[in-house]
């Protein structure tokens, strides 16, 4: 294989992994601490598209004030709904409150396809695209749109590792998600630790549809591809595994880039979910996940 | 006075009380323990305090004032710390960011927590040592040293204990009892659970005894020296 394809394919793989990654990590970040599932986490991200058209084809806005508002508007749904809907749930379904969770996320994808479907109708709204153009060095194509895509999100993984890692209320999510009892008896509010985190795994999904918008129009169910391939990216990177989550997010980006150039169309997502078989047997944990940790 | 409990009925539905007008007062510096058969509404008392019930009658005050219908993630800050039953480090965090988090209530003042951080140190030479290894690694009995130590970091006047001895090797209970009797020299005010009915009257200064959710009997170590004995083959 000559090096420029090598290349070519290695940056496409990049582009659509951080994507995956972005979304993966939003849903590990919520299940790592809350157990819950979040079966509207493509609906959130189609949320955000719809966010990116309104600012960015409709207010005629840069770009890059979509994609902050998408991120802060779905930080603040997320908040909304974890408060409103999921804290409650928690508080009065008491023990059994995990499965109702479920029933609660799907009701929620559902509820929002829909109102969706009425308010917009069921038309794709895209925007050809974000920086037009491209550049060629040594026969590789970067497409401008594609760095945009991949500088934002290496971006926003790298600010919400330092969040979580070095500040102190990301030390206390973390702490909250290994050991919520004990983190509430050292003054830690977990309920609030809760909504932030829901919300910021929202905004995760909010970012990765705004900046999508290229390829995904804002439609009533352009959340469904992104969210099976979010789920992909946390079994393989471990449940509630965030650093896992960016690990498997690339992975299958590169493993699908790859598998699409040498193999017939539709090959990447037998290869992929072969492996999501293989890894459920056999590493159900996640293929990163180093012992007794999570995020 | 330290912790006052007076009168108090709690427990998980109202129409079932598990305590009924339990009396109880740990007094300022002094090891207080609560002993029982199992189902005598120990462990119920202590999550009542600490806010995890909140009672259908009575009152619970600390230093005087009421801290009845507070939530848990509040009694820090009124300078109550709870040991809960179990391992509870955070274990994929450092022994530091692990102490730094003990005094979350404190965080907002950086000189304050640094100094709480280093007194802890002295008080804990071997957590310097290993401040920067995931509490996750450390041994049991060090796990439970962090626990406790943690707890510190605010220099809460009143630590509830529940079952410190649960889940540890016989040796360990030993270590353990050392930490919580080094504590009460510290000047804290302890309230302690614990099923080792002997280990707890061994250290303890006043003992009350909690039988059916109610109290039965209640006194000065002394009291009990011969007498446990008789106590405990009454619950049987």
């Amino acid at each position: 294989m000559e090096l420029s394809i090598f290349i070519q394919l290695l940056v496409l793989g990049l582009v659509r992994g951080s994507m995956y990654a972005l979304m993966g990590v939003g849903l590990s970040l919520i299940f790592g601490i809350m157990e819950i599932v979040n079966f509207a986490h493509g609906e959130l991200f189609m949320i955000g598209c719809y966010l990116m058209y309104f600012v960015a084809a409709m207010l005629g806005l840069p770009f890059p004030v979509g994609i902050v508002a998408s991120g802060m508007g779905l930080l603040i749904v997320g908040i909304i709904l974890e408060r409103g809907l999921i804290s409650t749930l928690r508080q009065k379904a008491g023990r059994d409150w995990l499965m109702d969770s479920f029933v609660l996320t799907i009701g929620l994808m559902v509820i929002f396809q829909n109102l969706a479907l009425i308010t917009f109708g069921a038309i794709q709204r895209g925007i050809p695209n974000l920086v037009s153009g491209q550049m060629t060095i040594r026969g590789v194509v970067f497409i401008y749109d594609h760095l945009v895509i991949l500088g934002v999100a290496l971006m926003t993984v790298g600010v919400l590792w330092y969040f979580i890692k070095s500040t102190s209320l990301g030390k206390a999510i973390r702490a909250t998600s290994q050991h919520s009892e004990a983190a509430q008896t050292l003054g830690i509010d977990t309920g609030k630790m809760y909504a932030i985190a829901f919300g910021i795994g929202a905004a995760l999904a909010g970012i990765a549809g705004a900046l999508l918008i290229t390829l995904f129009p804002a439609n009533p169910n352009a959340g469904m591809g992104p969210v099976l391939k979010s789920f992909v990216v946390v079994i393989l990177g471990g449940l509630g595994n965030v650093k896992g989550a960016v690990a498997a997010g690339i992975l299958v980006g590169l493993l699908e880039a790859f598998a699409m150039f040498f193999l017939a169309g539709g090959w990447q997502n037998v290869i992929v979910t072969s492996i999501v078989v293989a890894v459920l047997v056999f590493k159900p944990a996640g293929l990163f996940a180093p012992a007794g940790e999570r995020p | 006075m330290t912790l006052e409990i007076k009168r108090v009925t709690s427990g998980y539905i109202k129409e079932v009380p598990v305590l009924r007008d339990v009396d109880l007062t740990a007094r300022a510096g002094a090891l207080t323990a609560i002993i029982g058969p199992n189902g005598a509404g120990k462990s119920t008392l202590l999550k009542t305090i600490y806010g995890y019930l909140h009672p259908s009658a009575g009152d619970i005050l600390h230093h005087g004032k009421s801290i009845t219908g507070l939530k848990p993630d509040q009694m820090l800050g009124e300078g109550i710390a709870h040991l809960i039953q179990g391992h509870s480090v955070f274990p994929a965090m450092t022994v530091q960011e692990n102490l730094e988090l003990g005094g979350w209530v404190i965080k907002h003042d950086q000189k304050v927590l640094n100094a709480a951080l280093a007194e802890v140190f002295d008080h804990y030479p071997l957590l310097r040592e290993k401040r920067k290894m995931v509490a996750g690694a450390l041994s049991g009995g060090e796990q439970r040293m962090l626990e406790i130590a943690r707890l510190t970091m605010t220099r809460p006047r009143t630590i509830l204990i529940d079952e410190p001895s649960v889940g540890l090797m016989p040796m360990l209970v030993d270590t353990v009892y050392e930490e919580i009797v080094k504590l009460k020299k510290q000047g804290f005010t302890i309230l302690i659970v614990d099923q080792k009915v002997h280990k707890a009257l061994d250290v303890a200064d006043y003992i009350y005894v909690l039988r059916l959710g109610q109290n039965s009997h209640r006194g000065p170590r002394e009291k009990f020296a011969g007498g446990i004995e008789e106590i405990i083959k009454e619950w049987i």
